[in-house]
């Protein structure tokens, strides 16, 4: 579970960040959903240990991100922006690097790889070396090493990006599965169509705020529109970076 | 759900492992290594062969043809002529304007006989000659004019003494001191002024070896947009930095010891009579082993500058310039041969690069001294180190 409460980052005079809060239950899927340069990726860096917020609290499994940064590590799973991975390491072994910053190795880790291989369809790339990977394989490994060490919370920053429709549906089968299971996932995006898919809670961010949250329902019935879009432009306050 | 604990050294093991073969796998790095154990050895020797041949056949004084002299005047000293040409000087017809071919390079030295010559000879007075050169000349194209220059003193002598005698006088009380020359320098040492540059290539290739995992580090990692989910494991930053300094040092410290293994192959296979050295197992141990703090404090040097830098590209050209800061301290070796002591052995670079010359030359450098170069390199390499590590821990690292 991930609770934000009152976060501020500031860069110079930029905020990036400006008092942004909401929570992220177990079992269900939390959309940030906002224009670019909203603070979305920001948030999440916070999240996952990368900035230190300058005001306000983050708490993932009641955990302090600034207090116990190794323990929060250890219970999140992250693709960040641009998902880089090893070219000289095969896709196997730059899952299982990651697997072993972990803690996991030996029958344990070779399993859990082969299980991830077998869920995100990577068995026919999964000897090869990273080096000319399409920007979906590439996500596949990336997406399996933030998942190898099965954590409980999962921070997505855009993670369709570069994915042609093929691979979008596979991530967002993989995404309903952790939450089948009982995982927290948080997930940002520009991209409505994709939050409206799959989100049950939905964080409008614009310029550094939360403009809006709740289910899709609930934000539809807020802002007094019936479908989303609408809803979405009426929230943030302006059609600018939607797509 | 995996909360297990790992340990600080089994993340840095784990880093340090990915490292040193993602690095294997790299074609930059392995060229690096490749170039520094084949084409250092060929620089070096096709030098000091060349060096060798010229010199061989310029002073072999047996087989060697004789030394063509142009003489203005031969005809006033019959008997210096004579003795010239028993000294395998050969007397040739000069220029019409000596001075000029002196200049412009057509002679190396001309010797000019005045007319009055003959007189003051009879006279039993000091004869003028003339020995027109060039001193801007240097190196073995000095060798003709030295040679000439030597035949007429003795020839000088050889009459001096005839006159003495002829006087009823000892020679030798007109030599009150004879200097006799005891040349204690080894067969190795005489080689020293040849192994003046070995240092510097030496540390140029430590440097090398670990530039590329340097900038790997930071500019790399953070361009291939890997840098932001290593950051996100359970590992603390310093102790990525730490292991991916530990591999740089790997690397840099395997191409220090391919070149010195290269070096030692090719001493003891290269038919030069110039230098005789030979680079044993025990020299190449010494040598390896002293210059290790200095590798620590290379790559550490490098590692810090990468941190700040932005992209692959700038790392490249800033650790391009850094290269040759550890070679400064090395300027000094090229204009004096300093013998090692406490007042310059606390310098890094320096030192190592006194302990290589010395080792080369088969002396022994005092092991509080070693000591003192390991301790001080170790010091400012670990400060270094520090400094990386401060830079490493800032948010900017991500850019």
């Amino acid at each position: 579970m991930i609770e934000v409460s009152n976060l501020r980052k500031y860069f110079g005079s930029v905020k990036a960040v400006d008092g942004v809060s909401f929570r992220a239950e177990d079992g269900k899927i939390t959309g940030l959903l906002g224009p670019n340069g909203a603070g979305k990726s920001t948030t999440l860096r916070i999240l996952y240990t990368a900035f230190r917020p300058d005001a306000g609290t983050a708490l993932i499994d009641n955990l302090d991100v600034t207090i116990d940064k190794l323990a929060v590590r250890s219970s999140i799973g992250v693709l960040t922006h641009g998902a880089g991975i090893y070219e000289r390491l095969t896709a196997y072994e730059n899952i299982r690097y990651f697997g072993e910053l972990h803690g996991m190795s030996g029958k344990e880790l070779k399993m859990r790889i082969g299980e991830l291989a077998e869920l995100l369809e990577m068995n026919d790339f999964i000897e090869r070396r990273a080096k000319g990977f399409s920007q979906g394989q590439k996500t596949k490994v990336a997406l399996a090493r933030a998942l190898v060490h099965n954590p409980k919370n999962v921070l997505l920053d855009e993670p369709t990006n570069g994915l042609d429709i093929m691979a979008t549906r596979g991530l967002r089968e993989v995404i309903q599965r952790l939450k089948g299971a009982g995982h927290c996932v948080l997930f940002s995006s520009h991209v409505m169509q994709e939050v409206a898919a799959l989100c049950d809670e939905i964080v409008i961010i614009a310029n550094g705020t939360v403009a809006a949250s709740g289910s899709p329902e609930q934000l539809r019935a807020d802002t007094g529109q019936t479908n989303l879009e609408d809803a979405f432009v009426k929230a943030i306050g302006s059609e600018e970076g939607l797509i | 759900m995996h909360t297990r604990k790992i340990s600080h050294l089994s993340s840095l093991w784990i880093i340090l492992r990915k490292e040193v073969v993602d690095n294997a796998r790299d074609r930059r790095t392995l060229t690096t290594m490749a170039v520094s154990i084949v084409i250092f050895p060929l620089l070096m020797f096709g030098l000091i062969w060349f060096l060798d041949k010229t010199v061989k056949e310029e002073t072999d004084l047996v087989n060697a043809p004789a030394l063509k002299l142009p003489v203005v005047g031969a005809e006033y000293a019959p008997n210096l002529i004579n003795w010239l040409t028993q000294n395998n000087i050969e007397v040739i017809k000069p220029p019409a304007d000596p001075e000029l071919s002196i200049s412009k390079g057509e002679h190396r030295v001309i010797l000019f006989i005045g007319a009055d010559y003959p007189e003051s000879f009879r006279n039993g007075t000091t004869a003028p000659l003339r020995l027109i050169h060039d001193s801007s000349i240097t190196g073995l194209e000095k060798i003709g004019f030295n040679m000439v220059q030597g035949a007429i003193r003795a020839y000088s002598g050889q009459i001096a003494s005839l006159r003495l005698t002829a006087r009823g006088i000892n020679p030798e009380a007109a030599n009150p001191i004879r200097i006799n020359l005891s040349d204690v320098a080894s067969p190795h040492a005489r080689s020293g002024q040849f192994l003046t540059m070995m240092p510097y290539l030496l540390i140029m290739f430590i440097m090398a070896g670990g530039m590329y995992l340097a900038i790997d580090t930071t500019a790399g990692e953070r361009e291939k947009g890997s840098l932001e989910p290593l950051l996100t494991q359970p590992v603390k930053r310093h102790i990525v930095l730490l292991a991916k300094l530990g591999a740089t040092i790997v690397f840099s410290s395997l191409t220090l010891l391919m070149v010195l293994a290269g070096l030692g192959l090719a001493f003891a296979y290269m038919p030069v009579d110039i230098i005789s050295i030979s680079v044993g197992i025990g020299k190449i141990a010494t040598i390896f082993i002293a210059c290790l703090p200095f590798v620590f404090a290379g790559c550490a040097l490098m590692v810090l500058v990468a941190s700040f830098t932005k992209s692959y590209k700038e790392a490249q050209s800033y650790l391009g310039m850094v290269m040759l800061i550890p070679t400064l301290p090395l300027m000094s070796l090229a204009f004096m041969s300093p013998e090692p002591s406490t007042s310059n052995m606390w310098v890094p670079a320096l030192s190592q690069g006194i302990i290589i010359i010395e080792t080369l030359k088969g002396e022994t450098v005092a092991l509080e001294l070693i000591g003192l170069s390991m301790i001080c390199s170790t010091i400012l390499a670990t400060a270094l180190a520090w400094v990386a590590i401060k830079l490493y821990q800032r948010e900017r690292i991500l850019g």
